[in-house]
């Protein structure tokens, strides 16, 4: 049997690079944004936004990530601390070794939202995977409408990225941007509650807009009820799905939700998607 | 072209000389402790004096590791000063499977698609695969749990196989003492059919033991016939809510035996083992059956209970290999029938899931009709 090598890396899939982080920052009490790069100061490779890494510690395990951001010579990955390797990846500092492989999944689509006006909603660490999408829509400005991002955290504290939020995403051109906390804190004078009814506070009108909705599946549960309530069309919400993962290529079967692999052919789905695939969600 | 049985041997010496081959192997396991012997029959490597037993029922565990093995390395990697990767790849060697049923032939289809389709390559297996030559053998006698005809297989062929051997008519039989199966005489004849360049090379191999004739061959039919609704997939596709879940998974007990024995179960976990800073990377056999087959940080879950497992393994099988590579993935080989300590029946679910209404409110037994036939 004679097998065609079309693999779409040229190489084994499931071998990570050997790659190094060069700069650590503490984003929130539980999460860190990593700066990788390979060994000889390249960038591993120039995901899509929305794609995803295979980062892993050697000798202690690996996970998925998003990549929350690149650039001409690095990607970015935050990882908030939940378990055994996720707390290893926290005692990493500058210099330390690590495997990378990817990119994987499908990335948002970014053709389709040409032209349109963009309102983006992230919960928690769900702000990584958008915020690789609005770094995109930012450097590709003139192809986009009016953008508005709303962001939630728990407190100030937990507010990942706050140099985006806080200060930089707001002075763009044509670009709003909205936070709030679920509880309020003396250090925080800006909106407090959760996301969702922010959300309908703000009552954003439908026409022409697409919505890009990250975070914990709860609030994006509620946050949908909330957009379609609002007017908003299932096709017009794009959302990203989290399922355990292992191989990252669709082969170990690890992530399925019903005849789809979330690694493959996720992880973005629009709600539209997301009805036709079976509730395990 | 035919091949004698008593040349049987002699031709798997032959094929010995260039690869592996891997025949289904009669091993006699003795319990130490009650002198109890068992006999069972499994897939290794020939070797001189190894019973070879092509008839009685097909093997307990498939062949499938041959090319998808129970652990696999993967790479392996140094941390810390001096830190490297380095793949490992299986060695370049030939192997031959050889009397494979077609069951398990088109299993190995199956796996072809998950391994070597959809965008990614698996290097591994692609590496295994490539240096494998497959000779099937139609089979003489189906074990009662055999339902492959009506999954749409044939016992009698396997058309993917490199070679396809089969018994031919005018053969002889004995009945084999300790499991009460057919098995040729030694003037038995196989019939030996090339179907790719690479059978054909095996055939040239063997050429001095063959001789010319042999067409008709003994036409077997399967012990178990269900029930199994054309559109099946269709049909389980609006049936995820059903409440016939709740009473077919009731019994399971979660052990994952049925996933272990399926020739055409692929899921695999990745893990490593660390000896210092060295380790190594590998892969192996994992189970949807397990709790913590999905469980993510924090302990949520979205297949908490067996009733969520058990539906994603038959759907897997029956609906969604067939949403995403236009074929069914239970190849009806019977053997997680045959090994559920619960059991538990894919062959009666089929048949029940292809009887009952789709929208049924409630589900009884009743409310299906006339079972097996
Ligand atoms: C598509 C996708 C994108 C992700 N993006 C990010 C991100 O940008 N930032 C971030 O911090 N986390 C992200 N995660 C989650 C991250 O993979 C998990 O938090 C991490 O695997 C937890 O590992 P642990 O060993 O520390 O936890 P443990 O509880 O010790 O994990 C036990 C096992 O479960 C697996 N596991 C646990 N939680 C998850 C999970 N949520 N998803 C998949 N596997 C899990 C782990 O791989 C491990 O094998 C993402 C997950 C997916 C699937
Ligand atoms: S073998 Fe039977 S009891 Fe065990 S997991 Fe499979 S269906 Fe459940
Ligand atoms: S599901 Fe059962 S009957 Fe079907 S191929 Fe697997 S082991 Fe054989
Ligand atoms: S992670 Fe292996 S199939 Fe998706």
């Amino acid at each position: 049997m004679a097998i065609d090598h079309e693999c779409s890396c040229n190489k084994n899939p499931l071998v990570p690079s050997l790659c190094q982080v060069i700069d650590v920052k503490q984003e929130t009490g539980d999460v860190q944004t990593y700066t990788i790069q390979t060994m000889d100061g390249k960038k591993p490779f120039s995901p899509l936004p929305g794609q995803l890494a295979m980062v892993s510690l050697l000798g202690v395990g690996e996970a998925m990530f998003s990549i929350t951001a690149q650039g001409e010579d690095y990607i970015q990955c935050a990882i908030k601390r939940t378990g055994l390797l996720t707390e290893a990846f926290h005692e990493m500092l500058p210099g330390q070794v690590i495997g990378v492989r990817g990119p994987y999944g499908n990335s948002f689509p970014v053709d389709d939202i040409k032209g349109k006006e963009l309102l983006f909603i992230g919960g928690g660490i769900g702000i990584a995977p958008v915020r690789s999408l609005i770094r995109y829509c930012l450097e590709h400005r003139e192809d986009f409408g009016h953008m508005d991002i709303l962001y939630g955290a728990r407190s100030k504290s937990d507010i990942c990225f706050k140099e985006d939020c806080l200060e930089n995403w707001s002075k763009e051109p044509d670009t709003n941007v909205y936070i709030t906390t679920d509880i309020s804190t003396e250090d925080w004078d800006g909106h407090v509650g959760f996301v969702p009814s922010y959300l309908e506070e703000l009552g954003f009108q439908p026409e022409g807009k697409k919505v890009i909705l990250c975070g914990p599946p709860i609030m994006i549960k509620l946050c949908s009820e909330s957009l379609i309530k609002m007017g908003f069309a299932k096709e017009a919400v794009i959302t990203t799905l989290e399922m355990r993962m292992k191989c990252g290529i669709g082969k170990c079967g690890r992530c399925n939700i019903g005849s789809k692999y979330v690694c493959l052919d996720g992880p973005v789905f629009t709600l539209a998607e997301l009805d036709e695939l079976p509730d395990e969600k | 072209m035919y091949l004698a049985k008593k040349d049987l041997e002699k031709a798997l010496q032959t094929l010995s000389q260039k690869a592996v081959v891997f025949a289904p192997i009669l091993e006699t396991i003795e319990d130490k402790v009650s002198d109890a012997k068992t006999v069972e029959k499994k897939f290794m490597p020939y070797f001189d004096g190894a019973e070879v037993a092509l008839e009685g029922f097909n093997t307990v565990k498939p062949p499938k590791d041959v090319l998808f093995p129970n652990v696999e390395k993967m790479y392996k990697y140094k941390t810390g000063a001096g830190a490297y990767i380095m793949e490992l790849l299986p060695e370049d060697s030939q192997k031959i499977i050889f009397g494979i049923r077609p069951c398990d032939m088109r299993s190995i289809d199956s796996m072809d698609k998950v391994f070597l389709t959809k965008d990614y390559v698996d290097s591994y297996y692609a590496k295994r695969r490539e240096n494998v030559t497959i000779v099937a053998f139609g089979c003489l006698e189906p074990s009662r749990t055999c339902f492959c005809d009506s999954m749409g297989l044939d016992p009698n062929q396997a058309p993917t196989a490199d070679l396809m051997m089969n018994v031919a008519a005018d053969s002889e039989f004995t009945i084999c003492n300790d499991c009460g199966t057919k098995v040729l005489t030694d003037d038995g004849k196989y019939i030996l059919t090339p179907q790719t360049e690479k059978g054909k090379a095996l055939l040239e191999q063997l050429k001095e033991l063959l001789s010319d004739g042999g067409e008709s061959y003994q036409d077997t039919k399967c012990s178990l016939h269900i029930v199994k609704a054309e559109n099946l997939d269709e049909k389980l596709s609006k049936m995820f809510e059903h409440p016939i879940w709740e009473k077919v998974t009731k019994g399971c007990i979660g052990c994952g035996t049925c996933t272990f024995v399926c020739p055409t179960c692929y899921c695999f976990d990745i893990d490593n083992e660390n000896h210092g800073a060295e380790g190594c990377k590998y892969r192996c056999w994992d189970s949807c059956m397990f709790s913590d087959y999905t469980r993510m940080a924090g302990g949520a879950n979205p297949r908490p209970t067996k009733k969520e497992r058990l539906r994603n393994r038959y759907l897997h099988k029956l609906e969604f290999f067939n949403e995403r590579y236009g074929e069914t993935l239970c190849v009806g080989c019977g053997r997680c029938i045959e090994s559920c300590p619960a059991h538990l029946d894919i062959s009666d679910f089929i048949e029940k899931a292809s009887l009952v209404e789709i929208d049924a409110s409630d589900y009884s037994e009743a409310n299906y009709s006339e079972g097996r036939m």
